[in-house]
């Protein structure tokens, strides 16, 4: 198992309005607010990106590259302890393509661990994926041995 | 894949005992859906291993493992979904209000 197996999230959406109008919202904290988060921004090659992602997870990494109005790089990665995602691990590009009086945005969220990776981490949560998925097709798992682990005394 | 917590109630049950334990009643109390609706959520949450049941008396108490939880790459895909689908509204409302 190599540390560098990783994978990607890529998602795209049209915005009806002008790159200049989107850009902002990328860099100034008032206005990540209103689709991200609470935020820290240092818009700048070094300066600190950290944002509230729900309230009860902080992300923290750092401006890579801030290109006015077409393309902002930052890192991106979990303040918590023990985690398969710490900051400066990942890697989200925003880019802003105009087309017609619209905009796409791309965001694509780089060298996060691959299924194959989480499944090496303690958490095991490869585990709980694989139930997720049984009983998400309407399947019934069979009772989870770490959560009967955990309740047995309780039984 | 992970339709377990791709149900938006699903989700805020799993955000509300995310930081701390709650009980059936207290979750129900924060939904306008029926109290065996969120049980049935319960169940399936349950059955996946995402939130933990104990009993206290005759409550069931709630709590679940989202430092976990949130690494998994279906959860960032929902959140950055979510996240430009917000950017898209707020984008658009500030460029109408540059051109009136």
């Amino acid at each position: 198992m190599t540390p560098t197996e990783t994978s990607s999230i890529a998602r795209e959406v049209r915005i009806g309005a002008r790159p200049e109008t989107i850009f902002p919202f990328l860099t100034d904290p008032d206005l990540f607010g209103r689709w991200g988060g609470a935020a820290t921004l240092e818009p700048e090659p070094g300066g600190i990106f950290r944002m509230d992602v729900d309230g009860a997870h902080i992300a923290r990494g750092e401006y890579v590259m801030v290109d006015p109005p077409h393309r902002v790089v930052f890192t991106w990665g979990w303040e918590a302890e023990d985690t398969l995602v710490p900051p400066g691990s990942s890697t989200v590009e925003i880019t802003l393509t105009p087309d017609g009086e619209d905009t796409i945005v791309r965001l694509v969220h780089r060298e996060l661990p691959s299924k194959e990776s989480a499944d090496s981490h303690a958490s095991g949560w490869e585990h709980y994926l694989e139930r997720l998925e049984i009983v998400g097709a309407g399947g019934d798992p069979g009772p989870d041995p770490w959560a009967q682990r955990a309740t047995a005394d309780a039984g | 894949m992970l339709r377990a917590i791709a149900e938006p109630n699903r989700r805020r049950i799993l955000e509300l005992v995310s930081s701390r334990e709650l009980s059936a009643g207290e979750i129900a109390s924060r939904f306008d859906v029926t109290r065996p609706a969120i049980s049935q959520h319960l169940t399936v949450l349950k059955q996946a291993g995402l939130v933990a049941e104990r009993r206290e008396g005759t409550r069931r108490i709630y709590s679940a493992h989202t430092e976990g939880l949130i690494e998994l790459r279906g959860f960032l895909d929902q959140f950055w979904a979510d996240a430009l689908d917000r950017l898209k509204v707020a984008a658009e409302q500030t460029e109408k209000g540059r051109n009136r």
